[in-house]
């Protein structure tokens, strides 16, 4: 950005407001777009960040006129906004927002498209800078892409932005990311290709890097002669609600394993970056996701699971495959747990447990440190029976924040030494200043900050880790767990085999 | 929430430990210790307004009331609040009669949260010098509000005047919003040149005898290096004293920013159709918000300040401030007279002046802040008559 005498690095109350731009969303009229991204958006006028010109346009097969789709964009926005509602600023916003119709491979619509944001570059002063949302099956992506391309909408110029924002899963498989990866960028260039992973978007993830790399307290301790082992925990106790269609085909490893899960085991096993920057950081997560290695003995250490019938939450849970549209004989994993190493100096010999599930008593997702026991105690050893290994457990959420569970002292005449917690509460009481994921994500896509973006690397690295795993059970069914209990068995014994066990989120 | 009639800051102190420990899950994240002095008048609107912030920041929340500072004789009321009222952090309302009020950072002392910075905030009319107050000079930040004295451009220049680092006005606060709109004006300028910007001149239609008016146009002339006069505009303008701004730019162009009266802003700039853009007006919760996110000084306040008042050199004074005695009821008084020979009501010397005071008992002794555990839980001040509602 050329230089504003008005801006002054250390006049820190002016926001980021990214330049005047047009935000193209494709798949408009999707579950996303109405309960995540036209409510980041209003929060986000409402917060004042958006430029001075600002145009939303919205594109989808539904028969509509902007007046309609205006509508619908207001009750979206207004029921999942999470900041109070001003009807004067949705005005301002709704001034500016288009809707195209059109199928995908209608060349008419595209055109309409093209011309839509050129009017809006003159009307609406947005000086040709525009991203594109992909909130659309990646099926749909090669159509749309090629769409974009005969139109000319996705170049560059020094003059304008064009950014593609594309959601998860990217690609099924390493073959098919690479496949996925290579379309995109011959579309777009790398640096202009926003792949959203809306974990990264949370504030405790990027707490993580805080904590990490701002305090001298952790550092010490963070690593293999310290860390007794790590515990990535991502549960969910719904189902999979109506996408039976989408999970039958994916299944809970290619859906969370491959890009929550990793990306939180980059974050807490990665180096320090040399600079706060996008690329530095992406660079250190690229670096521990090829170094992680898969175990050499599946049978024992990657389990998947599937759950059956049970009770959740004082109701009954029907099983995944009674659940519509599976099939009675589906051998789609809903519990993946696995155990992997990071084989850096860091982290040699510890091991990374991860583990996602459906249907598990509550959700939770959780990054767990678990300390080695001190290697002398001077207590009796029946001082010490109910003291467990030390730990530092980072709650990504709910209740975002940290937890510091130590041995204490029990009040009393005897020395008994027994685990105690120390929380740090994030969210909860001030969850009103921490911005939606969504929020957050937009923003920085507008202005152009790849921070909290994997890059394409990171994604075919993660892959290159699923494959094997995917390869190894595709011959073997899933184990069976009940709704409502914390996996199968054998997740148990994974851990059991090494002395260890799950922590209880 | 317990009330505490004619009592003493030892008294709350435990008080206040007491009721983390009954409170069952009590917020132990804070941040800072936010100490509000204000107005009988104006307590309530101080409350709501310390509580919205505190929902953002976690803090202690001290609110200080000093009442009839004639009165014959001291008094400490006070008012302890966990998850009640006050949002969901630890705060404490203390009403201070007589000549306590003086002596009010030996209340508060005791119960700032332990090594966190804090934060003193005066929603009345800001004090003339902030060494004179105890609790300015005990904060890491102070917020003072111009535009509630009379005069808020004399008191412009009272606060270059008496300016330290870590100082800063809610008029100034004010700003943020029609400064952002400018800043990213000028950013699209900017972005459609390609090069550089430079403000020739301008100026701020509105209220020349409004703070934040003034202040805004300090700013532009502190940043752009050019004269920028607030002029009267024909327009009645909103809250923030602006009813527009005009801004002359190189190559001979110019940027007109008008307040649209429905909490908007409508931007005209040369190649480009005019936007409007949110300029709503926010909640005095939402201003200590924003000044509670950043602790250290503000220099574009000060230069802003500089500019308005012609003062210079604000960004280099010390950031520290001794204590001045002042006295208002003696206000020739240079230093607090030591003994009874002061004419009009007899205190002893020292911090723990006021009546009523705790009996010493065993296991009190190293009970200073609520964040230490007290030897003796549940023992309650037999001095003190206290109300549970």
């Amino acid at each position: 950005m050329a230089t504003n005498p008005l801006r002054d690095p250390r006049d820190r109350r002016l926001p980021r407001v990214p330049e005047p731009c047009a935000l193209v969303v494709f798949g408009i009229t999707g579950d996303l777009a109405r309960k995540k991204l036209l409510p980041a958006v209003y929060d986000l006028a409402n917060r004042g960040l958006l430029p001075t010109n600002f145009a939303l346009l919205g594109f989808a097969r539904r028969d509509w006129g902007d007046v309609e789709f205006s509508e619908l964009a207001r009750s979206a926005a207004r029921e999942h906004a999470r900041t109070p509602w001003r009807e004067e600023v949705w005005e301002r916003l709704a001034n500016s927002v288009r809707f195209v119709q059109g199928s995908f491979d209608d060349d008419n619509a595209f055109d309409e498209l093209a011309e839509n944001l050129a009017e809006l570059e003159g009307s609406h002063g947005i000086g040709g800078n525009a991203a594109f949302y992909l909130s659309i099956p990646p099926a749909m992506f090669p159509t749309v892409l090629k769409q974009m391309q005969r139109t000319g909408m996705a170049e560059s110029t020094p003059d304008r932005w064009r950014r593609v924002v594309v959601e998860k899963p990217f690609g099924t498989d390493l073959a098919s990311s690479r496949e996925l990866n290579a379309l995109v960028d011959s579309v777009f260039s790398a640096d202009d290709v926003f792949r959203i992973d809306h974990y990264l978007g949370k504030e405790t993830v990027q707490n993580l890097l805080a904590l990490r790399f701002a305090n001298t307290l952790f550092e010490p301790i963070w690593n293999g002669h310290h860390v007794d082992s790590v515990q990535i925990t991502m549960a969910e106790d719904v189902g999979i609600g109506g996408r039976a269609g989408f999970y039958e085909k994916t299944g809970a490893a290619r859906d969370v394993l491959q890009n929550h899960l990793l990306q939180l085991l980059a974050l807490t096993a990665m180096e320090e970056p040399v600079e706060f920057s996008a690329e530095e950081i992406r660079t250190e997560k690229l670096k521990v996701l090829r170094a992680v290695s898969v175990p050499a003995d599946m049978a024992q250490f990657a389990i998947r699971g599937q759950y059956e019938q049970g009770w959740l939450a004082g109701q009954r849970a029907t099983g995944y495959r009674q659940e519509e549209g599976v099939s009675p004989e589906s051998t789609t994993e809903t519990y993946a747990a696995v155990r992997l190493g990071v084989e850096t100096r860091r982290w040699a010999g510890v091991p990374f447990y991860l583990r996602t599930g459906k249907r598990l008593p509550r959700r939770v997702t959780e990054i767990a440190l678990v300390f080695k026991r001190a290697p002398h105690l001077p207590f009796a050893p029946t001082d010490t029976e109910e003291l467990g290994h030390n730990q530092l457990v980072i709650r990504v959420q709910p209740d975002e924040g940290v937890t510091l569970k130590f041995g204490s002292k029990v009040p009393g005449s005897v020395m008994e030494v027994r685990d105690v917690a120390m929380d740090f509460l994030y969210g909860e009481q001030f969850t009103e200043a921490s911005p939606e994921a969504y929020e957050r994500l937009l923003l920085d896509v507008l202005l152009g900050d790849a921070t909290l973006f994997p890059r394409n690397a990171e994604v075919e690295a993660s892959w290159a880790v699923i494959d094997p795993l995917e390869e190894h059970w595709a011959t073997i069914p899933p184990q069976p767990y009940r709704a409502g209990e914390w996996g199968p068995r054998a997740a148990d014994a994974m851990l059991e085999a090494e002395g260890r066990q799950w922590r209880r989120p | 929430m317990t009330t505490l009639w004619d009592t003493t800051g030892s008294a709350v102190v435990k008080e206040l430990a007491a009721q983390r420990r009954t409170g069952g899950a009590v917020m132990s994240g804070v941040a800072l210790t936010l100490v509000v002095v204000a107005d009988e008048g104006r307590v309530a609107e101080a409350e709501q307004a310390a509580t919205a912030a505190a929902e953002v920041h976690p803090c202690r929340l001290l609110i200080v009331v000093r009442r009839q500072i004639e009165a014959p004789v001291p008094r400490l009321d006070a008012e302890v609040q966990i998850g009640g009222r006050l949002g969901p952090g630890e705060a404490v309302v203390m009403r201070m009669y007589g000549r306590l009020g003086l002596h009010a950072e030996s209340v508060v002392l005791p119960l700032l949260a332990a090594d966190a910075p804090v934060v003193t905030w005066w929603h009345e009319a800001p004090p003339e010098r902030i060494a004179r107050d105890a609790l300015g000079v005990i904060a890491d930040r102070r917020i003072t509000d111009a535009s509630m004295s009379p005069d808020p451009i004399a008191a412009l220049r009272t606060r270059a005047d008496d300016y330290a680092p870590g100082d800063t006005d809610l008029t100034w606060t004010r700003s943020t919003p029609w400064r952002a709109t400018l800043a990213s004006t000028i950013d699209s300028v900017a972005g459609r040149r390609g090069e550089p910007v430079r403000v020739l001149g301008g100026q701020v239609e509105g209220d020349p005898a409004n703070a934040t008016a003034r202040l805004v146009a300090g700013w532009l002339a502190s940043r752009c290096g050019c004269a920028v006069p607030v002029v009267p505009s024909t327009r009645v303008p909103g809250p923030s004293g602006i009813a527009g701004v005009v801004l002359q730019l190189d190559e001979d162009e110019e940027v007109r920013l008008q307040d649209d009266r429905k909490g908007g802003a409508v931007i005209q700039q040369p190649f480009r159709p005019e936007a409007v853009v949110a300029l709503p007006d926010r909640s005095l919760g939402e201003l200590i918000g924003e000044e509670l996110r950043r602790l250290d000084s503000d220099e574009p306040y000060s230069e802003a300040l500089e500019s308005v008042t012609g003062a210079t050199g604000l960004a280099a004074r010390s950031a520290d401030r001794d204590h001045v005695w002042f006295d208002p009821m003696r206000p020739e008084q240079a230093v607090e007279p030591t003994s009874a020979d002061a004419d009009g009501p007899v205190l002893p010397s020292g911090a723990a002046a006021p009546a009523p005071t705790v009996p010493d008992v065993p296991g009190d002794t190293d009970e200073v802040t609520p964040d230490a555990e007290p030897a003796a839980p549940g023992r309650r001040t037999p001095a003190a008559k206290k109300a549970r509602t």
